[in-house]
């Protein structure tokens, strides 16, 4: 009897597949071409674009209060940190000075918002790793508080437009403080129900450790940055390395990962929320009455010529914005520097040899938002 | 500020600042400095662009390891600036590098032989504002549709709101009998 | 020749027809009322409160979404294979349903008494992976073949635990006919003796009908849906109701051969209705069981899921029917053999949480917290 190697007998062929634009895991239209052989993915190849609006050539027609509204739209998970950084872009232009007060709330805001897109991570990850929509509900709840919150505040759920060079639109509800407390008291609570839900499951430790794995002279070539940086092993936290605000008046740790994978993603995500919490309760404590906006703010704001290039630390990572300013009242030039297009990049690196299934885990711990990604 | 702008205000100071230890690691490479707003803005000549970030990034005191950002500037005439934000993540320090364009010849090495980052910034730079980027691994577009690669959406002369796309048929752009 | 059927003596087929009846019909309802307790349980592990609109607190939402599927447009994709598209939904339910002919519901309510009761059971239950392939392939759909052979990997996988554990219970009840296995159990159910095997039995069972956390076919995070992904309308709505048929049919199974059935406690004596209670009672805790995993765990990998089947379930299950055949052999003392027998499945219930603890809880480092200091950047390195 005669046999056959296995590779003379059948001649196999790697099976494209089309993941998205419409999928219920790639977290909005994100398209990835998978080549799977059995069901190992062999090359990944990332399609993004479909949420792309022009921002930065809208941007470029919009005075610089306009301008503020369309940040809420290219980042909708983190509106505050988003808005951050083109109020910042335009105050660092013009060299005006914050006041103490509007500092301060726009470091609660920011924090408040971290936690609020952390629980969405938390629940659409569940998600991902396929617990039945439990996780989903119970961060949605967590993520309802904060957000109720924030319509209190700016009229708004989701595009506040709040922040204003100079300081903020209007000031804060008077029982602001009391109602951040009690929002903080629930999300404590919130933070350890997601924890005990998942972190400590033995099929969730089995999906997601060693998987995704991204070391750290790869991420920091592939420029990625927040969590997903710091999961690697580097303590690179922009709030750390160049305070903004008043990140250099409170405590706080910066969680970093030691192995790279999702479950240190993960980890590392759930470690941040729990200190947000700690930011935003010190900050409660040097929140004092004052103004909110500098004396004398024209009612057009014109910049000098110039150009800045002003990240902060959104929850995904540095949100940079790139402004170049030739005189007028609208930018020249507004580059929108997303984190989660970092971040994306190097999606194929770390996909690359793992299952199909680990793919959508994968996507899922690198936490996308579409719209800050095509902008 | 063009680099000719930088050359010509030679006042500016830049005590304090990294460009003394920049202008030790770029040695050979004719850069000027500019002091920016916030980071130090170094203006080197386009064919030595990559050799100088090649040389930030290996030099052990600047230690440019982490690319930023990467965009690209219309001048409106006066040519194109392609911009790269650096940083160190050893060092901690930041460092903006500038490299000018002429409007008549926009083509410049890649910068992905140097980070790998620099894939997605350059293929939206290409698709954006028709800089070809020589030897560049994937140079398809990224944001626009495929067959979108003969109008270029951020340039200054390109119209706001009057463009209709008609995906794979080309572009008609709109007229008042279309309308 | 007569049937008894209900204290009447009939022609055989008048009664098979009627008995036939009865389990079309108990089906239908069974299914429509799991889909609404499940939506129901579901709901209240998420914190939402489930159907409410349709009928006195949503109870009609199952006839709503019945009456909405039949009328929905029967679509086919156009490259699909019609025959094998169009009759893969039959090839999963039948099965299915022509298992029920042995299933005891209680005292004298089955179809048929087979002698090999359980062995036709499972043999007719499994075919209906046939329907599972023949969707995949037959859809034209990627995410539908990846999904079909996933099933065909699992199922294959699943099917040898399942049988060996229920084999284990048969050993130890010496007989093959469901009606018997129960009326065995008089006295304390099988769980008692054989603890492990219910176990694998669950485990398995909860992998063969494809539930979390093994729905790796139907992972809708993955391949949306796997094979049903191109079906709609009334050929979809089959799909369902085989899901949920088999899911009953699988909880009935078990509490029969393992917790007694109708038969414990006091079956015989108490009568039909408190026998039909304990059938009821036992699937319900059974179905509600497999509920509750569904909102509680995440999926597992294909990689694993097959681990998990060949390299624990399957030698625990051998390793269960060997002591069942050498206790049993030797015909010790009642007693004796039974104290053997659970003993040894109280020790491989141990060795397998005790293996997966091991397999899983590997030491690992945690994320350092980097507090802030006065000292610089390349210090807090």
């Amino acid at each position: 009897m005669t046999s056959m190697a296995p590779e003379q007998e059948f001649e196999t062929q790697d099976l494209m597949i089309n993941m998205g634009p419409q999928h219920p895991a790639t977290h909005g239209v994100f398209r990835m071409v998978l080549q799977v052989d059995g069901e190992v993915v062999r090359d990944v190849v990332s399609h993004i674009g479909y949420m792309h609006r022009g921002g930065e050539k809208l941007s470029e027609t919009m005075d610089f209060r306009q301008g503020i509204g369309f940040m809420d739209r290219t980042e909708y998970l983190a509106q505050f940190n988003a808005e951050l950084s083109y109020v910042m872009a335009v105050e660092k232009l013009m060299d005006i000075e914050v006041p103490e007060r509007s500092q301060w709330i726009r470091m609660i805001l920011c924090e408040l918002n971290r936690l609020s897109s952390h629980f969405m991570f938390t629940g659409a990850f569940g998600t991902d790793v396929g617990v039945f929509g439990t996780g989903f509900t119970y961060a949605f709840r967590e993520r309802e508080n904060i957000l109720d919150l924030f319509e209190e505040i700016t009229g708004d759920r989701l595009m506040y437009a709040y922040f204003r060079p100079g300081g903020l639109a209007w000031e804060v509800t008077d029982n602001f403080v009391a109602r951040v407390r009690e929002v903080l008291n629930v999300s404590k609570q919130g933070i350890k129900d997601m924890d005990g839900l998942l972190t400590e499951n033995e099929i969730f430790k089995a999906r997601t450790q060693g998987i995704g794995v991204i070391s750290a002279a790869d991420a920091i070539d592939w420029g990625s940055t927040g969590p997903v940086l710091r999961a690697s092993g580097v303590p690179l936290d922009l709030r750390r390395t160049e305070p903004y605000l008043k990140y250099a008046e409170v405590d706080f740790d910066v969680p970093v990962g030691k192995v790279g994978d999702v479950y240190d993603r993960w980890l590392v995500r759930i470690e941040e929320m729990r200190q947000s919490v700690r930011i935003i309760e010190q900050c409660l404590t040097k929140l004092q009455p004052g103004p909110i906006l500098p004396e004398r703010m024209p009612r057009m704001l014109r910049t000098p010529p110039g150009e800045v290039y002003l990240r902060t630390e959104a929850p995904r990572g540095e949100y940079g914005i790139y402004m170049v300013s030739k005189g007028g009242n609208r930018p020249h030039r507004l580059k929108i520097r997303s984190a989660c297009f970092a971040n994306l990049q190097a999606l194929r690196d770390m996909t690359i040899g793992s299952y199909v299934a680990d793919a959508v885990v994968i996507l899922g711990s690198l936490d996308i938002v579409l719209c800050e990604v095509d902008r | 500020m063009t680099s000719e702008d930088a050359a010509a205000a030679p006042l500016q100071s830049f005590d304090g600042t990294i460009w003394s230890a920049v202008d030790k690691a770029l040695s050979g490479i004719s850069a000027q400095p500019e002091r920016g707003v916030q980071d130090v803005i170094v203006h080197i000549p386009r064919d030595e662009v990559i050799r100088g970030l090649r040389a930030l990034k290996t030099n052990a005191d600047m230690a440019f390891d982490y690319l930023r950002c990467l965009t690209c500037v219309d001048n409106e005439g006066d040519g194109m600036d392609v911009v790269y934000m650096l940083y160190s993540t050893t060092k901690g320090h930041n460092l903006t590098v500038k490299a000018h364009l002429d409007a008549n010849d926009l083509h410049l090495d890649t910068a992905t032989t140097v980070w790998r980052a620099a894939n997605w910034y350059e293929r939206e730079v290409m698709e954006m504002f028709g800089v070809r980027f020589r030897n560049h691994p994937d140079p398809r577009t990224l944001l626009m549709p495929e067959d979108l690669t003969d109008t270029f959406p951020l340039r200054k002369d390109h119209p706001l709101a009057e463009i209709e796309v008609l995906q794979g048929e080309g572009i008609a752009w709109a007229t008042e009998e279309s309308v | 020749m007569t049937w008894p059927l209900f204290g009447m003596d009939m022609p055989v087929v008048l009664d098979l027809f009627i008995r036939m009846n009865i389990i079309v019909i108990l089906m239908t309802v069974m299914v429509m009322g799991l889909i609404y307790i499940e939506r129901k349980v579901l709901a209240r592990f998420q914190m939402r409160l489930g159907p409410t609109r349709t009928g006195p607190m949503g109870l009609l939402q199952s006839v709503a979404d019945a009456l909405k599927l039949v009328a929905k447009e029967d679509v086919r994709p156009t490259n699909a294979d019609p025959w094998v598209f169009e009759l893969a939904p039959y090839f999963v339910f039948v099965p299915i349903f022509i298992g029920f002919v042995v299933v005891p519901f209680a005292s004298g309510l089955e179809v048929r008494v087979l002698d090999l009761g359980l062995f036709y059971l499972l043999a007719a239950s499994s075919v209906n992976l046939v329907g599972w392939v023949m969707a995949g392939w037959g859809s034209d759909n990627r995410y539908a073949i990846i999904g079909g052979l996933r099933s065909v990997a699992q199922s294959i996988s699943y099917e040898l635990p399942l049988v060996l554990s229920l084999l284990a219970v048969a050993m130890v009840a010496d007989s093959l006919n469901l009606t018997e296995i129960v009326a065995g159990q008089a006295g304390a159910p099988n769980i008692l003796w054989q603890p492990m095997a219910f176990l694998i039995f669950f485990i398995a069972m909860i992998a063969e009908l494809n539930r979390p956390p093994f729905d790796i076919p139907v992972g809708e995070s993955e391949v949306v849906g796997g094979p049903f992904v191109e079906y709609s309308g009334i050929r979809w709505s089959m799909f369902f109701l085989a899901e949920y048929a088999a899911l009953f049919i699988m909880a009935l199974v078990g509490s029969a051969v393992f917790l007694g059935g109708w038969a414990w406690p006091f079956g015989e004596q108490l009568g039909l209705p408190w026998q039909i209670v304990l059938t009821t009672v036992k699937t319900s805790m059974m179905i509600f069981v497999v509920f509750w995993v569904r909102v509680t765990v995440p999926r597992m990998r294909i990689d694993q899921l097959m681990a998990f089947a060949w390299k624990l379930l399957l030698p625990l299950s051998f390793a269960q029917i060997l002591v069942n055949g050498a206790v049993l052999v030797y015909e010790l003392p009642s007693g004796l053999t039974h104290a053997l027998l659970a003993g040894s499945g109280v020790a491989g219930v141990f060795i397998m949480m005790w293996v997966i603890n091991r397999s899983v809880s590997r030491p690992r480092p945690r994320p350092v917290l980097i507090p802030r200091t006065d000292q610089t950047w390349e210090a807090t390195r």
